[in-house]
């Protein structure tokens, strides 16, 4: 039993799959993340797949300012996954609420709402970022997985 | 062996007799109950003696010749009584009085083909099928009856009970029925045919509504036309000189004679082929839905339908080999591909099985065409077990519809919550209808082959293209079944026994019968092909059935899907649910309800979904016309191509 | 028994080798778009990584429905490699491919019943296909037996070149490949969400990708039968044949099911009629 589990925690590190979620997003960071999945930066090589249905998904990449209109969204969409699960919060407007942090709608980041694993900051953050960001998450996963035995 | 022709072809007339005179509940559930038993033990007995040869001599000191001939005439006669004051129909009292005519000419006029030495009546192994066929699934429907009519007729708000009636030709049938199949003389075989085709108008227009008349008066005209190509045929073969015994007809050499011989042959699979609803003719059965639903399990799918193929299937010898059999094959095959598509543009679950039953009977007349013992089994394979399962299947819909009143597919959505037992029943038998290992599949499984094996191209196409469609149809309506929320405490459903046992006793068989069929097909359909066609179509091989064409394996199938199956029962049973989660609705699901949406200013949207039902494609309205001209012209190119070998 | 050895390691070796096929398949892919791409052995760590899922069921019919989907597909290759009766072994799959359909039907999610609608209709038009290519074959070896085939001095691909087209057509469907993938289309590309697989998840999902991949090595086993003579000219008809699949899937694009339905039909039934006819008449 032993070794079947730590094939599927191998598994569980080379094939995170990503819901991409823009909670009212400029748009700004979902064209990066639409970035990542051109040939030129190529997330599939490392079994990363842009998948739409949170049944499948084990990250969940969030964009944008959580508002009183969509956090029931962001929830629901939440608790939809599967566990183990990680978030990744993108950009200013998901790890404070941005320049928008100050609105009346504006809840002011994305872990008012759900557990957030990761913060990559930036307005839009850079590819390479995000990339970062997801492999960040991976490797938390890992530890806490190793750290559950 | 007189008993027991006697106890399975003319007790029912006379129960049914009985059941008009004694009209309260309590002996009609009697007498009903006690002629199901007599007939089951009757035809189990009988397929116990073995084939047998019998002429009666005489019922009640008339001889019985006279006595059918003359109570043919009686029925004729009541027949054009009705169709003159209740129905005004011209049409059926023009054909009532053409075979009138033609039945005294044959009497009359025309004397000798009476005195032979055939015997009046004989059994071989596919009469004896028919007979088990007849008793057993017939009993089991009538007993459903007597559960399902009061329920019915408390729909219908009636003040006085119309049972005793109904009990009465429902009964009676059953004993022209098996007379029909049991019959020699061709004579007789019309009498009761003619018996069928009344029994079969009276219950089609039972609830006696302006719709159920009319669909009535339809089915009446189209069996009456087949009627009449009956007495043509027999006519015809008297003229030529011929006797009028199924056993001279299936003597051989008896196509040597050439269109003189063939002509009558396809007079009577015309009549055959009216009796079961084939294109052109299908919108008399659609039509007889709306009768009351043990009337369309008992006539209109397991056993009067039957008898039009068991005509076209006990002439195949006679007509191996020539040009009739391969028309045949062509006209069943298309039947059975363009009534498999209206099946897929059908929302009305007994149209669905409407469709369904016409393109399995379809099926039979192509394998009787194509008249190769492989062939000949798979007709007989299935019309064993669609008889079962079909009727399990409109009993299935006759209970679900009482229920939740309405025979449409949309409302059957989620029936396991409301009625659990039932809804597995309709899963078995959907699955005894489609998948393999069951009898139904395995039949068209050996349909497909010998058609690939004598190389009729345009016949292995329809079969392969219906075949399709047929899962269309089967697949969409058992999934629909359980489309339900998580089914936390469903309560089983209140059923009166007589409407629950038949149903169990049913699924059980079609599970059962097809478990068993190796045994059943060394003991039963071998030996029937074998005397017929002289060969045999498969060898058994360890339980499995095999041919130079391929292998179809029993109980290695049974076994390893049975383990799967185990194991999916299990897991699924392990299903926890405390895992629940509601479908994906792009995160605006509703609190309260896991399958609504929050719409527009902020009211819920409640889920909804339909059947692709293809009617662009494959719709009743768009595609009937076109199918009725093609196979009218057919038919017509049939008896043109006869005719000119005559000339 | 030697047939029952052979059979059993195809059962146990087809999800590596059918894994294997769909991790190259994606390599591939990629390459052709100017890509890495993931690691061959990727579907391996797709599938481990969803068994490690924790459980969502929306019905308890999903999982009675994905383990029948999944003893059917093994019982396939397992019936194929024994060498038995080709319509029997098309038979059982649809054991499995409707009991796929009725999983999906047996939730209440919209898009999971369009995809299910959409699924048996692209089973509708690649059944009748698949049993017109074994009447094909059965018409040049006289049987139905896959054993039959083996025994043949020709390639059957020089008598049927036109049905081995009609077979790609439903190769092309069951690989779930453009321009027909309208049920559910492989990896992330998205039709109705996942169609006919949104409702599943986890240990549920990984079961019906190895399912998946009996389908395939069932499927490329079919194709194998057009080359029987040698392994090297099965092999490059494999090759060539797979790859042929992978080109139209990126150079398609989805096209509509009426569409589908109607092209693959009129197609098929005209190239199966002439390939038929030609063998009856010669």
């Amino acid at each position: 039993m032993s070794l079947m589990n730590n094939w599927i925690n191998k598994g569980r590190l080379k094939s995170p799959w990503v819901m991409h979620f823009d909670c009212g997003s400029c748009n700004g960071c979902d064209i990066e993340v639409l970035a990542c999945l051109t040939p030129l930066y190529d997330i599939e090589r490392f079994g990363i797949l842009n998948i739409g249905d949170p049944k499948h998904a084990d990250v969940l990449l969030v964009t944008g300012t959580v508002n009183h209109r969509n956090k029931h969204v962001l929830k629901n969409l939440y608790d939809q996954m599967p566990g183990p699960k990680a978030v990744i919060a993108l950009g200013a407007c998901g790890l404070s609420g941005g320049v928008f942090r100050d609105c009346y709608n504006v809840l002011g980041g994305i872990d008012k709402v759900i557990p957030v694993d990761v913060y990559v900051p930036g307005c839009p953050p850079k590819p390479e970022a995000i990339i970062d960001g997801v492999v960040l998450a991976l490797e938390k996963v890992k530890a806490l997985l190793e750290a559950a035995g | 062996m007189d008993i027991l022709v006697f106890t399975t072809v003319v007790l029912p007339f006379l129960a049914a007799l009985a059941l008009v005179l004694l009209r309260d509940r309590g002996s009609r559930s009697l007498i009903v109950i006690g002629t199901a038993v007599v007939l089951i033990a009757s035809s189990l007995a009988m397929v116990g003696q073995g084939s047998f040869e019998y002429t009666p001599t005489s019922l009640l000191g008339i001889g019985a010749d006279s006595l059918i001939t003359l109570l043919d005439f009686v029925l004729l006669g009541i027949i054009l009584i009705i169709a003159l004051t209740k129905l005004k129909n011209f049409l059926i009292a023009g054909l009532t009085i053409i075979q009138v005519l033609g039945l005294a000419f044959l009497e009359f006029f025309q004397p000798g083909g009476h005195a032979t030495a055939a015997p009046a009546m004989f059994a071989d192994k596919l009469s004896l099928i028919m007979v088990l066929i007849i008793c057993i699934v017939g009993s089991l429907i009538c007993v459903y009856a007597l559960g399902y009519m009061p329920e019915h007729e408390d729909h219908l708000h009636l003040a006085k009970s119309r049972q005793p009636r109904f009990f009465l030709f429902m009964i009676m049938f059953l004993g022209a029925m098996n007379g029909l199949v049991l019959s020699n003389k061709l004579m007789w075989l019309y009498f009761f045919w003619e018996v069928t085709t009344f029994c079969s108008f009276m219950l089609i227009a039972h609830d006696d509504t302006e719709e159920a008349v009319k669909n009535a008066a339809r089915a009446l005209w189209m069996n009456m036309l087949g009627g009449v190509a009956f007495v043509l045929a027999l006519i015809f073969m008297q003229k030529s000189g011929m006797s009028l015994n199924l056993s001279d007809v299936l003597s051989p050499g008896f196509s040597a004679a050439g269109a003189v011989a063939l002509i009558p042959l396809f007079l009577l699979c015309f009549a055959g082929i009216t009796k079961s609803a084939q294109v052109p003719f299908q919108s008399w059965l659609c039509g007889a839905m709306v009768a009351p639903t043990p009337v369309s399990a008992l006539l209109h799918s397991s056993t009067m339908v039957k008898a039009g193929v068991y005509l076209v299937l006990r002439l195949s010898p006679a007509y191996a080999g020539t040009m009739l059999s391969g028309l045949l094959a062509m006209f069943g095959a298309f039947t059975f591909l363009t009534a498999s598509g209206l099946a897929v543009g059908q929302s009305n679950a007994k149209k669905v099985l409407a469709y369904s039953t016409i393109a399995n009977l379809g099926l039979i007349i192509a394998c009787a065409g194509i008249n190769t013992p492989a062939a000949i089994t798979a007709a007989i394979v299935i019309i064993i077990f669609h008889a079962v399962s079909k009727g399990l299947m409109f009993l299935c819909v006759g209970t679900a519809e009482q229920k939740i009143h309405s025979r449409n597919l949309e409302d059957m959505r989620g029936l396991y919550m409301v009625m659990p037992k039932t809804a597995i029943v309709t899963l078995i038998g959907v699955l005894t209808m489609l998948l393999p290992p069951f009898g139904v599949l395995m039949g068209k499984w050996m349909a497909i082959e010998s058609a690939a094996a004598v190389k009729y191209m345009p016949v292995t196409i329809m079969l392969a293209l219906g075949s399709g469609l047929t899962v269309m149809f089967w697949a969409r309506w058992a999934g629909i079944l359980f489309s339900t929320p998580y089914p936390k405490n469903v309560t089983p459903e209140v059923q009166p026994s007589t409407v629950r046992l038949p149903l169990v006793i049913l699924a059980w068989g079609a599970l059962l019968l097809s478990l068993c069929v190796p045994f059943l097909y060394s003991g039963l359909i071998e030996p029937a092909v074998m005397s017929s066609h002289k060969a045999a179509g498969y060898m058994l091989e360890s339980f499995n059935f095999v041919s130079p064409q391929g292998i179809f394996y029993i109980y290695p199938l049974w076994v390893l899907m049975g383990v799967g199956v185990f194991f999916a029962w299990r897991a699924a049973r392990k299903a926890d649910p405390a895992t629940y989660v509601g479908p994906y609705l792009c995160g605006i699901q509703a609190k309260e309800d896991a399958v609504a949406f929050r719409g527009p200013m902020g009211a819920n949207v409640g889920y909804q979904a339909g059947n692709f039902y293809l009617s662009w494609l494959f719709g009743e309205e768009r595609l009937s016309y076109p199918i009725n001209m093609v196979a009218t012209v057919l038919l017509a190119v049939m008896l043109g191509v006869l005719l000119g070998g005559m000339i | 028994m030697g047939k029952l050895l052979l059979a059993i390691i195809a059962v146990i070796l087809a999800p590596i080798v059918g894994g294997l096929i769909a991790g190259v398949d994606r390599k591939i892919t990629a390459r052709l778009q100017s890509r890495f791409g993931p690691p061959i052995l990727q579907p391996f760590y797709d599938v481990l990584k969803l068994m490690g899922k924790s459980a969502m069921t929306v019905n308890p019919m999903q999982v009675l429905s994905v383990w029948i989907y999944l003893a059917s597909s093994m019982l396939c290759v397992f019936l194929f490699f024994m060498g038995s009766d080709l319509l029997l072994i098309f038979f059982v799959l649809t054991i499995g491919a409707v009991f796929f359909v009725m999983g999906a039907l047996s939730t209440q999610s919209p898009y999971a019943q369009v995809g299910a609608q959409r699924e048996l209709i692209t089973m509708l038009t690649y059944e009748p296909l698949i049993i017109l290519v074994f009447v094909s074959i059965a018409m040049v070896t006289g049987s139905f037996k896959v054993s039959e085939v083996f025994g043949q001095q020709k390639p059957l691909l020089y008598q049927l070149p036109l049905m081995f087209i009609v077979l790609g057509y439903a190769l092309t469907i069951k690989l779930r490949k453009s321009p027909f993938d309208i049920s559910a289309c492989h990896h992330a590309h998205q039709e109705l969400v996942r169609g006919v697989l949104t409702e599943y998840s986890g240990p549920q999902l990984a079961m019906i990708e190895i399912a998946h991949w009996y389908d395939v090595i069932f499927i490329l086993g079919l194709c194998a039968l057009f080359w029987t003579t040698s392994f090297t000219g099965m092999a490059i008809l494999l090759i060539l044949t797979y790859f042929a699949e992978l080109i139209i899937d990126n150079v398609t694009a989805r096209m509509t099911w009426k569409w589908m339905l109607q092209s693959v039909w009129g197609w098929g039934l005209a190239l199966s009629a002439l390939n038929l006819l030609w063998l009856y008449a010669g």
